[in-house]
């Protein structure tokens, strides 16, 4: 993670921290239809397990809505959708998350729904009108990967289970992105928010993981373009690391931490070019002095 | 109406002629070495002459010995259609089932010979089977009668002079050989399966003087130098056969492939012991492999009364048709390791699916090999040496190795397990899909039969008697002081009433496992009914620990019930059993974790690194619980195993593991590892915490 990154990555957490004055994060889950009575349970309850979790991290600065069952429908997650472009403003965040099978003709993507399914470019329609600058699409159907082209816009990222709309078989990745939700592991940096990057990677190497393993050809291959912004979408956070630190005499402390910080990220990308033994010491004083700090603000 | 017959006879003479010229091409090209022309030219005759069974003989040949097996069945099979009483068709099809060491070769061998008694060749082949299935008297009977047909029958001469020497006797036949390759090349033929590689290679290089040109023997002869390790001069044989002899054999190719990709592989030696494994998984099998090669060696050292006077040579192959190809020049292989001499090859425990393969139970297997090898210098009957080594993998660990399976209890109520006698012969010839399974479990029992109502010292007195190259039947009467039969008939006994239970509810087990995994999967199972019934088949066959298991269903239905006491038994025989899924033991660690049997927890653990020493979580469970406990060696290695995996949490992975050195007492490799995980996650409190302390400047527990 770069040194720019992570300053976003900060003010974004501490303004998420400070509550919905600043901004909301509406996030939307949406399990389609399954089609035979094992994948409608395994949807329902990813969908459900997903909605457990966010509900779980608590405060007032998220809007959680979730589709499942019958209840899925086009007409419903386009009102839901509606309603979230009316409330919501131009700073908030707003992400959302398909589970289930799609299709693709070679042309056109479709989210598969009770009754008539959501084609890309509708879904894109809709996604359009919420203000929003800020999007994420985790689209974790078969054939995903065909919607990419339609949802494409700026300030908006997008996950696809598979690399394009003819990996057609039902996905695994949606099962590895929920486990990242609850799963600390995926939280790989260690800051207490597992960001839209880290569940990714998470599910990407699971994913992987599974079919070498059981020695079957992988038919799915999930995408994400830009990794940068993917780091700025914090899905749930534990623990206290995102609370602003109030005390005006710590101040100083603080920003003597995001120094060592930004410190840490520029020697990091000298690394290669440094001799070991020279990059061992520095990043070991650096990591060392940071710790102190760290402590000092607890105290 | 009388027609001049000169019109008529001159188009007879024309199409003999052409025919005979286009036979005669096709041999032309084929002598040549232009077989892509050859090919054209057979297919014109035999679509100009579709009845000719003769033409699809000779084309059968030519598939076969360029190395198109498939193609050549197909063509005798055409034959046969045409002209059922085609003897050469018949011996052609018995010629391919040979080579690949199908019990229906001799089947056809047969019935070529009564179709023409005098087909020498048909005699020397079935010799060649019967000697492969380690019966010298009829392979001596049929190469004797091919010679009454042929004096010069080569490959007679040959199965007489192998006879000979793998009785360690001088051969009058060896003269009578005189200097013809392909003689050589079928005595060390009959020396490589035999395990007597050295003397296999010898052999080959003789055939090589004999006929530079022989590209099999130069083939076979770099395929066993690469079994032995000595991979530069298998290479240039190899490449040497693959250049002259127009790429075509599949083994030169593959083995050729293979020892490319050596320079993926890791090599560490100690003064006992040579690993190898990929530079992928290198470094956390390494911990593993390396303990459990000690440890078995350490037993076999006393078990079998000496040491190895060089080191042995373990290769790991994490891709499995590597591994066949290692072993066989070919992929498809079944087996799971193979020793030759003091190398042994053998699957990665990420070369099959996790749970499928028990690595460390392969590895005790083929490295009892390396010693009853070395100790009867390679002359042990197969039966012998498989029986025994699959009594080693449970002797010292008796919750490892491979239980009953179906396939073997079928076999036991059809009556096929083989006579001591006999036995060789399911291994190398096969009668039916599961017989080599079947003989590997039935010379195991023979062995642990042995141990248990002779003694286990009687194993290794009647080791040194096979070092002497005597037949199993003599060593049987000395040794155990009774008649081949007799050991037959008490053995079975014991084999019947052990397996009587399930041998005689098989056909209620298998209708009921059935049903069982139904009721299982309903929406909402009836636990108590799943429990009784899940009951009952365990009691059928306890053995059964594979997909679909009762065992597991019981134990879930317990825990759907909240009788974690109950799920506890369960797994506790799953466990003893040999069960292997991972989620299953990782679920009984847990129970018994919640009860504070840590210890036990700990063991059930323990178990699946013998299984998927890969598995990243197993790691980490057994780690944090070694930690807990306060067992700091085993949770470095427990945690250096999950670092050297590369797990997706890096900087957890490698806190972990200064956690671990840290309770072992190692402070700067502690404070490493706290600084490797604050390198991924620079603001990790509790890897900050850590490092504060081990730099002396926090809290000291």
């Amino acid at each position: 993670m770069g040194c720019c990154l992570r300053f976003a990555l900060f003010t974004l957490a501490s303004a998420l921290a400070a509550g919905p004055a600043f901004a909301t994060t509406y996030f939307v889950t949406v399990a389609g239809l399954g089609g035979e009575p094992d994948y409608e349970t395994r949807f329902a309850l990813l969908a459900t397990d997903t909605d457990k979790i966010l509900r779980g991290v608590g405060g007032t600065d998220r809007v959680i809505e979730t589709l499942k069952g019958a209840e899925a429908t086009k007409a419903k997650m386009t009102a839901v959708l509606g309603k979230i472009a009316s409330d919501a403003k131009a700073q908030d965040v707003f992400i959302l998350m398909m589970i289930g099978h799609g299709t693709f003709d070679g042309a056109e993507y479709k989210f598969n729904l009770p009754g008539p399914d959501i084609s890309g470019a509708e879904l894109a329609a809709a996604l359009n009108r919420i203000p929003a600058t800020r999007q994420l699409v985790v689209d974790m159907t078969s054939a995903s990967g065909g919607v990419t082209a339609a949802l494409k816009k700026d300030g908006r990222t997008v996950i696809t289970a598979t690399k394009n709309g003819t990996e057609k078989n039902a996905t695994l990745f949606a099962r590895y992105w929920v486990e990242a939700l609850r799963d600390p592991a995926a939280d790989s940096d260690k800051n207490e928010v597992v960001s839209a990057l880290e569940a990714f990677r998470y599910a990407q190497t699971k994913t992987a993981a599974f079919f070498t393993e059981q020695k079957r050809i992988a038919t799915e291959h999930a995408q994400l373009e830009d990794t940068q912004r993917a780091a700025a979408f914090p899905l749930v956070r534990y623990g206290n690391a995102a609370l602003v630190v109030k005390d005006p005499a710590k101040q100083a402390l603080v920003a003597k931490k995001e120094d060592i910080e930004n410190k840490i990220d520029a020697l990091k990308y000298q690394k290669d070019l440094m001799a070991p033994d020279d990059y061992k010491r520095q990043i070991g004083a650096l990591l060392l002095e940071l710790a102190r700090t760290q402590e000092q603000i607890e105290k | 109406m009388r027609l001049s017959l000169t019109p008529v006879l001159l188009v007879l003479f024309e199409i003999a002629r052409l025919n005979a010229q286009t036979l005669g091409e096709a041999e032309r090209l084929w002598k040549a070495h232009e077989y892509q022309s050859a090919v054209k030219v057979f297919d014109a005759l035999i679509a100009a002459n579709p009845k000719n069974a003769d033409y699809r003989v000779r084309y059968g040949q030519f598939f076969f010995e360029r190395y198109d097996p498939e193609e050549a069945v197909k063509l005798f099979s055409e034959a046969i259609e045409i002209d059922p009483k085609n003897a050469r068709a018949h011996l052609g099809l018995a010629t391919v089932l040979a080579e690949q060491f199908s019990g229906k070769a001799n089947e056809s061998a047969d019935k070529a010979l009564e179709l023409d008694p005098k087909l020498h060749e048909a005699h020397a082949l079935k010799a060649r089977i019967a000697l492969e299935d380690d019966d010298p008297k009829k392979a001596g009977e049929e190469a004797d009668a091919a010679l009454s047909v042929d004096p010069a029958d080569v490959q007679a001469i040959a199965v007489h002079t192998a006879i000979d020497l793998l009785k360690d006797h001088d051969s009058t036949w060896t003269a009578k050989l005189r200097n013809r390759a392909k003689g050589f090349e079928t005595v060390a033929h009959f020396f490589i399966i035999n395990r007597r590689y050295e003397d296999g290679i010898a052999y080959y290089r003789k055939a090589i003087a004999a006929d530079p040109e022989l590209w099999t023997a130069h083939s076979e002869l770099g395929v066993n130098l690469m079994r032995l390790g000595q991979s530069d001069e298998a290479y240039k044989e190899l490449e040497l056969a693959y250049n002259k002899d127009h790429s075509s054999n599949a083994a030169t190719r593959n083995s050729l492939k293979l020892l490319d990709t050596y320079k993926e592989f890791k090599t560490f030696k100690t003064p006992t012991t040579i690993l190898v494994l990929h530079s992928k998984e290198a470094e956390a099998l390494r911990p593993y492999f390396e303990a459990e090669m000690k440890r078995a060696m350490a037993v076999y050292e006393k078990k079998y009364q000496f040491k190895l006077n060089r080191p042995i040579q373990v290769e790991v192959y994490p891709n499995h048709e590597d591994f066949a190809v290692r072993t066989m020049g070919l992929p498809g292989l079944g087996a799971l390791g193979v020793t030759f001499n003091d190398v042994v090859a053998m699957d990665s425990p990420s070369g099959r699916k996790p749970g499928e393969f028990h690595w460390a139970s392969t590895l005790w297997h083929e490295l009892s090999h390396v010693y009853i090898l070395t100790l009867t210098n390679d002359r042990v009957p197969r039966w012998f040496t498989e029986g025994l080594a699959v009594h080693e993998e449970t002797a010292t660990t008796p919750d490892w190795g491979d239980r009953i399976t179906p396939d073997i209890i079928a076999a036991i109520r059809d009556k096929k397990l083989l006579p001591v006698s006999e036995i060789d012969r399911g291994f190398v010839h096969p009668k039916f899909p599961a017989q080599v399974i079947v003989s590997y479990f039935e010379a195991g029992q023979m062995c642990d039969y042995i141990a248990e109502h002779f003694g286990e010292s009687k194993l290794l007195d009647m080791a040194k008697e096979f070092a002497k190259n005597r037949p199993t039947v003599d060593v049987i009467r000395e040794q155990l002081k009774m008649e081949p039969e007799a050991f037959d008939k008490a053995f079975l006994a014991e084999v019947e009433k052990h397996t009587e239970v399930t041998v005689k509810n098989f056909k209620e087990w298998t209708a009921g496992l059935g049903d069982l995994n139904k009721l299982a999967r309903a929406a909402t199972p009836n636990n108590d009914e799943l429990i009784a019934k899940g009951r009952a088949l365990e009691f059928f066959y306890p053995d059964y620990v594979e997909a679909g298991n009762p065992y597991v269903i019981v134990a879930k239905a317990c825990l759907a019930k909240e009788d974690k006491a109950c799920a506890l038994d369960e797994y506790a025989k799953y466990s003893k059993q040999s069960g292997r899924d991972a989620d299953a033991i990782k679920k009984y660690a847990e129970l018994l974790k919640g009860q504070g049997r840590l210890k036990e927890a700990e063991a059930a653990l323990d178990r699946l690194n013998f299984v998927n020493p890969l598995d990243q979580d197993l790691h980490e469970k057994l780690g944090t619980l070694y930690l807990a406990s306060n067992d700091a060696a085993l949770a470095v290695r427990e945690f250096g195993a999950l670092v050297a995996l590369h797990p997706i949490d890096v900087a957890g992975s490698h806190y972990n593991l200064a956690k671990a050195y840290k309770a072992q007492g190692l402070g700067d490799k502690a404070r490493e590892e706290a600084l490797t995980a604050l390198e991924a996650a620079p603001d990790f409190r509790p890897a900050q915490k850590l490092l504060l302390e081990l730099s002396g400047e926090g809290p000291k527990n």
